[in-house]
């Protein structure tokens, strides 16, 4: 399956998701968790959505307010977060020893 | 409040302008703005959204379709699209069909054939050189004097026009006609004997083409005034005579008249080839002129000698012959120099009277010379009775030029769209999923809406124009031919200026020695010519096929 591509950013949100892999995420929620603004965040959940790495779903809320909507990762968007994340943590690993040494 | 309220208004708007597949991503993210933290970081977060939603637009303005593949599963894709892209499709024949519904109107089809023969610089020789050759063999006398009067050919024309009066002598005033479109014709020294013994007291022919007593061709118009004030002393123009004539008849009336039942005996649609071939006719206006002011000339010199009493019978044989002209004009522009060569001579005798001490005689004068300058007003601005103002005309003109130009653009953008669809739908086959053509398919059916606009708006503009044709042919109203003689004037104008216009652009670029504007207007014109190209490549070439991407959403 063709993936998205993955920015820091990205793995950033995937990140966030994977704090609470089967629990549903807001999106102000995780622009908080991500530091991330709007119009680098949604363009984000956009791709996974149409990758079907992430589904979605909307939240009534109290009278008056607009509803919510609210996301998680498909068991594809998972494993791919796992991946993604455990790929980047090991280049990380690799690259700190050769930045340190200068 | 206020910052938040227009954060949500900022995003509501944009959520408006956005394209439907993306919307439910701008209503995600304002139904979080009511719980950001802040005022000032709720306006952020509207902005955030409100770029997101602004570059979907874009998007779906520029590559129609492609938004739709950011967010939207490939199954569904296919399966909302294609009916789409056929009622699209449907619409943009609709349109087309539309379009041509406007040929059955006769309106419409004149104004497609005068707007090209303003493109195409009006010549009407070979329809004239066919009815000519149909007049011949019918021996119609009539249809050879309509095509006699208008042919260019000297040698032709006047073939035709003796043809004619030698089958039917009652239209020897075709010569007088002839005399004035062909002036320098040998035949007219022939011609001359046979109108003076036809039409023993106008004195039209005369102005026209013999300006001497000598019958050498010498139209007074072409003098210069020494020349012409030398004539005058010696005798040479007969001022005597035509001026004390009563009659002057240019035998418009009768040519209007033939005109009328050529055009409906031959079927005639085209007001170029009547209304502006009898308006571009060569009157005797101009002799008329040039030979009232040699006469007014003459009487200032006699006034110079102390001829006070042959200086003022001059004066009085010009207002006298302007008054038969104003009676017997037909037309407007006749009237009004009647009025102008009684104005001028009233304004010399009033003069004349002044310096002779009489009093009561100048304010007579004075009143005459001023009551016909006002009535001679419009000959020298340009005016006649018209419906329309000249800025009304012009626009018209403007208009009908333009949608016959977009028209054709709209054409040829429906042909290529079309041969894209074609041939991208013979080369996928007939059993695979139809590919979108999103481009192709829009460019359809704005051509498709382009060409009915075109159309509705060239049979609007043209209309009234129709009406006054229909009117001068088949009931010899000619109160507003003017209008569409002006209106045939401008349409030419336009065109030719057009042309003027694309000359000098192509000289400006590519002749002349370039400055750093037209580098710069040239740069723009190239990058806008590439992008729609790197559009039209994307489009067409860079995008995936239905049957890859069907295989890739049933991927595991």
């Amino acid at each position: 399956m063709k993936t998205p591509r993955i920015s820091p950013e990205t793995l950033r949100v995937l990140e966030s998701f994977l704090e609470r892999p089967t629990g549903w995420h807001y999106g102000y929620e995780l622009s908080r968790e991500t530091k991330l603004k709007s119009g680098t965040l949604y363009p984000i959940l956009m791709r996974l959505e149409k990758h079907k790495l992430l589904e979605a779903r909307w939240v009534a809320t109290q009278d008056g307010v607009p509803p919510r909507h609210t996301y998680r990762l498909t068991p594809d968007g998972l494993e791919l977060a796992r991946t993604q994340l455990k790929e980047a943590r090991s280049r990380w690993m690799v690259q700190q020893p050769a930045l340190s040494r200068g | 409040m206020p910052l938040r309220h227009a954060a949500a208004l900022l995003i509501e708007y944009a959520i408006r302008i956005a394209p439907p597949e993306s919307r439910k991503w701008g209503q995600a993210m304002r139904g979080e703005l009511s719980f950001v933290d802040g005022q000032w970081a709720a306006l952020g977060w509207a902005f955030g959204g409100a770029r997101v939603m602004a570059k979907h637009a874009l998007i779906a303005f520029f590559l129609p379709g492609r938004g739709r593949h950011l967010i939207t599963p490939y199954v569904d894709l296919f399966e909302r699209r294609v009916p789409n892209r056929k009622a699209v499709l449907v619409t943009a024949v609709g349109f087309v069909l539309a379009a041509f519904v406007f040929l059955a109107a006769p309106p419409f089809r004149q104004a497609l054939r005068v707007s090209l023969e303003g493109w195409k610089g009006m010549s009407g020789l070979a329809e004239f050189r066919a009815v000519a050759k149909q007049a011949e063999a019918r021996r119609d006398t009539e249809g050879m004097a309509f095509v006699a009067v208008r042919l260019r050919d000297d040698e032709e024309s006047a073939r035709l026009a003796e043809e004619a009066v030698q089958l039917d002598p009652t239209l020897t005033w075709v010569y007088a006609v002839e005399a004035a479109n062909h002036r320098w014709l040998p035949n007219i020294r022939e011609w001359l004997p046979k109108l003076e013994r036809w039409d023993a007291h106008n004195t039209v022919f005369q102005l026209i083409a013999a300006a001497s007593v000598d019958r050498s061709f010498h139209p007074v118009m072409l003098m210069d005034p020494k020349t012409r004030m030398e004539w005058v002393a010696a005798g040479r123009i007969p001022l005597a005579r035509e001026f004390a004539s009563s009659k002057f008849d240019d035998y418009l009336d009768r040519l209007r008249d033939l005109d009328r039942r050529v055009v409906q005996r031959y079927g005639f649609n085209d007001p170029y080839l009547v209304i502006w071939w009898e308006d571009s006719l060569p009157d005797s206006a101009g002799d008329v002129l040039s030979y009232a002011r040699s006469v007014l000339e003459w009487g200032e010199t006699l006034e110079a000698h102390g001829d006070h009493v042959g200086a003022a019978e001059n004066y009085w044989k010009v207002a006298r012959f302007g008054q038969v002209i104003d009676s017997q004009g037909h037309t407007d522009f006749e009237e009004e120099m009647g009025s102008d060569l009684q104005a001028r001579a009233y304004k010399q005798l009033e003069r004349l009277s002044k310096e002779g001490g009489n009093a009561n005689d100048a304010a007579l004068f004075g009143y005459l010379a001023g009551k016909f300058t006002k009535s001679a007003e419009p000959l020298w601005n340009g005016e006649g009775e018209r419906a329309f103002g000249d800025y009304v005309i012009q626009r018209n003109a403007f208009v009908l030029q333009l949608s016959s130009f977009m028209m054709v653009v709209f054409s040829g953008l429906i042909v290529v769209s079309a041969l894209f669809l074609i041939i991208g739908r013979s080369r996928r086959g007939r059993e695979d999923p139809p590919r979108q053509q999103p481009v192709a398919t829009m460019v359809a059916l704005t051509s498709g809406a382009g060409v009915l606009l075109s159309a509705a708006t060239i049979y609007l503009t043209y209309r009234p124009y129709w009406y006054i044709f229909q009117r001068a042919m088949m009931n010899g109203d000619r109160s507003h031919a003017q209008d569409l003689s002006a209106f045939l004037f401008w349409v030419g104008e336009w065109s030719r200026n057009a042309a003027f216009q694309c000359r000098r652009v192509w000289s400006f670029f590519i002749t002349d020695s370039p400055s750093l504007h037209a580098f710069i207007s040239l740069e723009v014109i190239c990058i806008g010519i590439i992008c729609v190209l790197i559009i039209f490549l994307r489009q067409f070439r860079g995008r995936p096929s239905a049957g890859k991407l069907q295989n890739h959403t049933q991927a595991p």
